[in-house]
């Protein structure tokens, strides 16, 4: 009977120990998926330090053609078909990763704007973006030092 | 007189955007960045008790950064064209060489689609695109014309209402693709506005003197024509709602007929069950002024009644009926099937 009863309350602290772990995990699996942290970075020449959100996104549109200081804007892209790229066309472009390669192609074979320059993986598109003036791109978190962080309504990270 | 020194006028500010600013030429590394892409529907209808099947015209479409100021555009079509040996033709549609010469201008020169309403300006011939299987009756017409050999300054999103504008000096109707066939140019003179996310609004005027003799769409001019185009276009395709409303209004004066005005006008507007399923309707009208001897006259309504299923941005199905009364034809039903894509 004794036995019975610790097993009963061993079995209630397990549950409860699971309850809580899944109120812990789900959000956090959450963030994930949907929030993110995203950072622009561009070429050292180019881009400004700082930029509006609608200006980034004006700009990651096609929209501009060439920075103030005349050099091209070069939009490198991450595929978004990757869970990163899926969430930059979610946040930036507000489209699925489907919409956006939709939006290129036509906005390209409207002869508006040349396609943008899509990369497999984040390394190559930084290294992409050192090298190239003009470039800029958004990706989770830089890891290389050549090339700039472009504050977004005066934050690194959105 | 008048004609030849505009030409000259246009070619010369042309050469002096080109020689602006040399420095841009050489200060910057060339490098070249090509795409190629194609397009292809097929299609399966029904209309006068039979069914058919058949397909549209293959688009191979080639985009190349050649430089930093310098890129390069080319759409040809192979297409079913009946009377030739093979029963096919390649046509050139696009041939446009870009300069960026400052911010967001740029100048165009070659052969370009008629920058003269939204659906000419945006779709060209990539059937994945379009929002009905179809282009408006007006295109079908030869109402306005789809191309122009020539040169174009070119604005795009300037300001906080997105102000566009193309301003395009070409060899007109009845050239050929490598030489003008008289001395007056086509003049088209567009703008629009982007004042909200996916809201385009936009007008030009078009404007063109047809030689007496020239051949035209296949028929042969007997009147000189001095053509004017008024148009008017409207275009919202935001997450739920799709609008496109296109109007164009023309005046062909001749000396025996003076000044005759046609008018041609479409409406298409569609709404989104889902992200990917689309019905939509598109409403048509033609009317020719009574007096009309440029245009083929025959007063057309029509009605198109579909649905868009878009499996992907290269894979879009359709299904649609039709309706459309001519004067000359009376009443049309078809019902159309589209599986249009792009590789």
């Amino acid at each position: 009977m004794e036995g019975n009863k610790r097993y009963d309350g061993k079995l209630k602290q397990a549950f409860l120990k699971w309850v809580v772990l899944c109120f812990l995990l789900v959000p956090g699996l959450k963030c994930i998926g949907q929030d993110s942290t995203l950072t622009a970075i561009s070429n050292p020449r180019g881009a400004p330090p700082e930029m509006k959100m609608s200006e980034l996104r004006s700009v990651l549109m096609g929209e501009k053609q060439r920075w103030n200081d005349g050099t091209k804007v070069v939009i490198a892209m991450l595929k978004s078909t990757t869970p990163l790229g899926e969430v930059i066309s979610k946040r930036v472009y507000s489209m699925s990763g489907d919409g956006v390669r939709g939006f290129w192609a036509r906005i390209s074979f409207a002869g508006k704007y040349d396609l943008p320059n899509v990369f497999n993986n984040v390394s190559e598109l930084e290294n992409f973006v050192a090298q190239n003036p003009g470039a800029i791109a958004i990706l989770g978190r830089p890891s290389g030092n050549d090339v700039r962080v472009v504050l977004i309504d005066g934050k690194k990270a959105f | 007189m008048l004609s030849k020194s505009n030409s000259l006028r246009s070619l010369a500010i042309a050469m002096a955007i080109l020689c602006a600013s040399p420095k841009l030429f050489s200060q910057n590394t060339i490098i070249q960045n090509t795409h190629i892409r194609g397009f292809i529907d097929a299609l399966a209808g029904y209309q006068n008790g039979k069914v058919s099947f058949g397909f549209g015209e293959q688009d191979l479409f080639i985009t190349s950064e050649l430089h930093d100021r310098i890129s390069f555009l080319g759409e040809t079509v192979f297409k079913f064209t009946p009377g030739t040996p093979t029963e096919f033709s390649v046509s050139i549609e696009r041939v446009v060489i870009k300069y960026n010469y400052f911010g967001n201008h740029n100048l165009l020169i070659g052969k370009h689609h008629t920058p003269i309403n939204y659906w000419n300006d945006t779709y060209h011939h990539g059937r994945v695109f379009f929002p009905t299987i179809e282009r408006p009756l007006l295109f079908a017409a030869n109402f306005i014309p789809l191309h122009t050999t020539g040169m174009s300054l070119q604005g795009q999103n300037l300001g906080k209402l997105r102000f566009g504008y193309d301003f395009m000096v070409g060899n007109g109707l009845g050239s050929d693709e490598v030489s003008d066939n008289d001395t007056y140019k086509s003049y088209t003179a567009a703008i629009h506005i982007k004042p909200v996310e996916n809201l385009r609004i936009g007008a030009s005027y078009y404007n063109d003197v047809i030689s007496k003799g020239a051949n035209v769409h296949g028929k042969q001019v007997n009147w000189q024509v001095n053509q004017q185009l008024f148009t008017g276009s409207v275009a919202y395709f935001g997450n739920k709602f799709e609008v496109l409303a296109e109007g164009t209004l023309a005046s062909d004066k001749t000396d025996t007929t003076g000044n005759q005005t046609s008018s041609a006008a479409y409406l298409y507007a569609g709404f989104k069950i889902k992200e990917k399923f689309i019905p939509y309707i598109r409403i048509d009208n033609l009317q020719y002024g009574d007096g009309e001897i440029y245009f083929t006259k025959d007063n057309t309504t029509s009605f198109v009644g579909g649905i868009r299923y878009v499996i992907n941005y290269l894979a879009v199905v359709k299904l649609e009926y039709q309706h459309t009364h001519t004067q000359i034809s009376g009443d049309l039903n078809k019902v159309t099937f589209q599986f249009a894509i792009g590789f």
